[in-house]
């Protein structure tokens, strides 16, 4: 930890990085907090809780506010691969952000059932292996198709219209949204119309969603939503051999072809 | 087409590209060949037009099938809309089977412009199909 502060402190020093955004523990709670040249003093505070925040939607906001500083941030396994996917979706450059990696504990995850719980490079912590873990989708998967959907209506029933699992997605970073479009969905009124609310944004998950499940953990009337994500993203796999968050110069095959010739892959085409 | 004392009708939605199916859906109405009066085409520039979220709404406000047309592959006017077009058909598909719509109510077929009788008979395939699975379970 010291050595983490140290080299955080050095880069800030140098100029290196013109701000790291990490976590804070204030008043027993850890929260986001930018360290700048300015604050760092504040560096004895910084954590790494066993909690998770969508670090890189935080970063975001910064970028655009400070288009041509190099900032630095915190990121676990979940925000190294949303940083990969921005960086494809040219909402940041790669070039501009300072990754310091922290693996997450065997704790973590498995309770975030996470298939890769370490960044690129590791700066902090052990790495651990990842959980494989599909019971969420075999439960769905081993119901007929009416009990399915009156699973998912029961579910999707629940929401409440609060955007929280858009507001927290790393990956839902469009100015305009189709949640919000009255030509697409039934806009102003409360509870939304299902299943097409929580299907659009299911689809729009693939070739996006990084898996790292904080829809779910933001969702006040827990539906499992990253269930959908999951089966898409499992989907852009199988078919089209695309994973998201792993390398940045492949691009998502349902809006680019490739250079490649444009074959349809035959596991598609014979459906 | 609301449910007559007969029975069922379904309600059929049918996107066609400009360029190649609704000529080709033209052509079938030129050709007098006779299809379903269920399906209900909707003019789009190209399949690559056709963003998933228009199948959802279309099965959202009661549709029982969703037709999706387009251009042969390498015949398309903008040379790769249709190439997408089958990708997204077919992530939708597993979704939608994956929350207990019937994936066989979405269907990608290519119907050249000069394909008329292939438009009035993936029409009519298609209509006899969604009659055979009944109503669509959001239809209420």
């Amino acid at each position: 930890m010291e050595n983490l502060k140290k080299n955080i402190k050095d880069m800030l020093e140098s100029g290196e990085i013109a701000g790291f955004l990490g976590l804070i523990e204030e008043e027993g709670h850890p929260i986001p907090f930018l360290f700048t040249k300015d604050s760092l003093d504040k560096l004895d505070a910084l954590t790494v809780p066993d909690i998770r925040y969508p670090m890189t939607d935080i970063l975001l906001k910064i970028v655009r506010k400070y288009p041509e500083d190099t900032i630095g941030v915190m990121v676990r396994g979940c925000d190294d691969r949303a940083l990969i996917e921005l960086a494809k979706n040219q909402k940041i450059l790669s070039d501009l952000i300072r990754p310091i990696g922290v693996a997450c504990t065997k704790e973590m995850a498995e309770y975030c059932r996470c298939s890769q719980p370490y960044p690129r490079e590791i700066h902090y912590g052990e790495k651990v292996e990842g959980v494989k873990d599909r019971s969420d989708l075999e439960k769905v998967e081993s119901m007929d198709l009416s009990d399915r959907l009156d699973y998912w209506m029961g579910q999707f029933s629940k929401c409440i219209k609060c955007y929280g699992c858009r507001n927290i997605c790393s990956m839902c970073f469009c100015d305009q949204c189709t949640l919000e479009d009255d030509t697409l969905i039934l806009t102003g009124q409360a509870p939304p119309e299902i299943p097409i609310f929580h299907l659009i944004r299911a689809f729009h998950m693939a070739g996006r969603c990084i898996d790292c499940g904080l829809c779910e953990e933001a969702c006040p009337a827990h539906i499992p939503l990253r269930s959908l994500y999951r089966k898409v993203r499992e989907d852009m796999a199988d078919y089209l051999g695309y994973v998201t968050g792993m390398d940045e110069t492949e691009r998502d095959p349902l809006e680019f072809l490739g250079s490649d010739g444009y074959e349809v892959p035959t596991k598609i085409d014979e459906t | 087409m609301a449910e007559t004392e007969k029975g069922f009708e379904p309600k059929i939605i049918a996107f066609c590209c400009n360029w190649c199916s609704y000529a080709g859906a033209d052509l079938a109405g030129s050709m007098r060949l006779k299809y379903p009066a269920n399906v209900l085409p909707i003019r789009v520039m190209c399949s690559g037009r056709i963003s998933p979220h228009f199948i959802l709404k279309a099965f959202q406000r009661g549709a029982d099938g969703v037709l999706v047309t387009g251009c042969h592959y390498g015949d398309c006017h903008y040379i790769k809309g249709n190439y997408i077009t089958k990708r997204r058909v077919t992530i939708m598909k597993d979704l939608l089977k994956f929350v207990g719509i019937d994936p066989r109510r979405l269907r990608a077929d290519w119907i050249a412009a000069s394909e008329g009788d292939k438009f009035a008979k993936v029409a009519t395939e298609f209509t006899e199909e969604i009659r055979a699975l009944g109503p669509s379970p959001l239809r209420g």
